[in-house]
This record gives C-alpha cells, structure tokens and sequence, in this order.
C-alpha cells in the first residue's frame, strides 16, 4: 500500500497536468506574459475546490493534517522570487517537467531531471550556509493563516473562493487578459 | 459513456476541469495517506529529487547534515509520487494520442531561441538547477508548496506563490522585450 497509494495520487496528478497543458513551455511561459490565464486558472480552482474539502473534513474529525510547509517571510518570497526566474526561463517547473518527460519528450526527461538532480545536489551541500540563515528571519513555523491571524479558517476560505471567482470573471468575462502576439 | 470517452480523448480540458481534478487529488492524498498510512502527507515534486540526490550528495561529502538528517537517501513517499506522475503524463498523452518521442517540439520556444536543440537542452539544464535551488530555500515548489500549503491556508505559500509571479513577469518581459 505504501507503494501503491503514491504511484496512484501520482498518475492522477500527472494526468491532470497534462489535460490542463501544463506540460507545454509555450502555456507556462504565456502565463507570465499575461496572454494565456490557463496556470493561474488550474491553479486556483484547485486550491479552492481542496479547501473546501479539507477545512470541513478535518472539522468533523474524519481527518488529521499534515505537517503544514513552515512559514519563514523572506525564506519563503525570495525563494519564490528565484523560482519565478527558472520557471519562466524554463517553462516548466518540477511536477510538470516529470510529466512531461512521461509523454516522450526527451528535453524534460534528460536536461529537466538532470538539471533538478544537480541542483538539489548543489542545495543539499550548501544548506548549512544559506538556509539556517535565511529561515531564522520572521520565522513563524508550521502555521496556517487562521492560526496566526485567529481567524476561522471559512472566513478564510469565503473571502479567498469570492477573490478566485472575481478574478476568473474578470479574466473571462471583462477581457482581463492581454491578446495573443 | 461515450461522453466521457470524448472528454479523456481530448488533448486539453479547460483548466477549471482540470484544476477540480486537481483539488480532488489534494483532498484524496491527504485523506488516503491518514486513513491507509496513519501518516498524513501532501502532494509534491521537489522533495523526491532531493531524496534522489541524497544518494549522490552523501557519496560526495558523508558528513553532510542535509542529506543525513533533513532529506535522507530513500525510495519515500516523494520520491514513488514522482514516478507516478511520470506515467500520469504518459497516459495523458496516450489517451489523446500525442505520445511520441521528441527532442523538442515548442513553436514559440523555436521563434524566440531558435531552432538548435542544444540550446534548448542548455537552458533546461540551468533552469531546472535554479527551479530546484529555489525550491529548497523557500520549502517547496509549486506542488509541494503552493498547491499543498495553499489548500491548508498556510502564509508561506501565498509569499510563495506572490515571488514566482512577480518574478515570473519580469524574467518574460526581458526574454521577450517587444514581443511581451
């Protein structure tokens, strides 16, 4: 089962990955160029449709959470911040670079996965000097918004499903999206 | 039934489908790994390189915390995901027949960098070392941190998710220049 269970959520995400074209430089890259919304669509959809499942779950204590990723302010935004450079000098970033490297294409498969190997090798050996460091700024742990803010979490759910669906409308509807060059 | 049939044989969904199918396997993971593995565990991607790697950093320095500590050598959790999300694109790409080996096959990519592989290769390379680096830092990538975290509400990947955009942006502004 504990090879099974991963093997299974595995395909299905790669699967999903690859029908909403994320496997594609050109739908990565058109995202950042504002021209093609598909990331930031697929993307929220999913955050609002796995909180609306999760937050109530766990209320009704059918389910424990996880170890949330920990919450360290300048950490967390500059690793964003390099990120945001390789994906959109890539056009992919990991999980839709090993999915595409499944549908045959040979750039994925050995540059991608070659080039994520190496650089968790060059991470691993320099963590010492660089992640204490870093992380120890406004450090604030493994938190949830709700908790730091003693909010309820379906305040913070409605507020943030309002703000995706907003935004899809705009997108959709208002033409909140610059034309294809 | 024959709809359906329609939809899988379809190259691409609209990304709000997509995105629910997604989220269901958000909810799944966590759900699944509670009740069958009495460990909770969220979806991810740059985590199972690290395992991965792990065997080739200690090979270079055995005393490194890192790899002995925080991300140990191991077939985990992480790392049997990645495999699954391997054959995931696979069958993707077979149910609407676009399997195929290719060294690369992006119009856009061809028009903006031209039409040598190598450079294609190159650029890859260097990418996916910063995408993996950066990952490190800021505790994930874009499945393990801002889809995970984001689902659970936790800061770290909305600063997460504001950094990869804002930077994002700009890096296409540069390569792209007049043709943003």
């Amino acid at each position: 089962m504990s090879i099974i269970l991963p093997l299974l959520l595995g395909v299905v995400f790669g699967f999903a990955l690859n029908k909403a074209g994320l496997t594609k430089y050109h739908k990565i890259v058109n995202q950042f160029r504002l021209n093609d919304m598909a990331v930031l669509k697929f993307m929220l959809t999913a955050l609002v449709v796995a909180m609306l499942g999760l937050y109530p779950l766990h209320a009704l204590g059918v389910i424990n959470f996880p170890t949330v990723p920990a919450t360290y302010v300048v950490g967390n935004l500059v690793g964003g911040l390099i990120f945001g450079v390789g994906m959109a000098l890539a056009g992919f970033c990991p999980g839709t670079c090993v999915a595409g490297a499944g549908e045959g294409k040979m750039d994925y498969l050995v540059p991608g996965i070659l080039g994520f190997l190496t650089g968790a090798v060059i991470y691993g050996l320099t963590y010492d000097k660089v992640f204490p460091k870093i992380s120890a700024i406004a450090n604030y742990g493994n938190v949830t918004l709700p908790e730091l803010w003693h909010i309820s979490p379906y305040l913070a759910i409605l507020v943030f499903t309002i703000m995706a669906l907003v935004l899809f409308y705009l997108i959709d509807r208002m033409g909140m999206q610059r034309k294809k060059k | 039934m024959n709809w359906l049939m329609k939809q899988i044989r379809k190259e691409e969904w609209s990304p709000y489908a997509a995105g629910i199918l997604l989220g269901i396997v958000g909810i799944l993971t966590v759900v699944l790994t509670d009740k069958v593995l009495n460990a909770p565990k969220l979806l991810g991607a740059s985590g199972g390189f690290e395992n991965i790697a792990a065997y080739i950093g200690k090979a270079i320095n055995p005393s490194n915390t890192y790899f002995k500590y925080v991300m140990p050598p191991g077939m985990t959790f992480a790392v049997i995901l990645l495999v699954g999300i391997f054959f995931g694109g696979m069958l993707g790409a077979f149910s609407s027949r676009t399997l195929k080996f290719r060294t690369m096959d992006d119009e856009q990519w061809k028009k903006i960098f031209g039409k040598q592989t190598w450079k294609r290769w190159l650029v890859l390379f260097v990418g996916a070392i910063v995408l993996e680096y950066a990952a490190g830092i800021a505790g994930g990538c874009t499945s393990g941190l801002a889809i995970s975290g984001g689902m659970l509400l936790v800061p770290a990947a909305f600063l997460f998710i504001a950094g990869m955009f804002m930077s994002g942006i700009v890096t296409a502004l540069i390569i792209y220049g007049k043709r943003f």
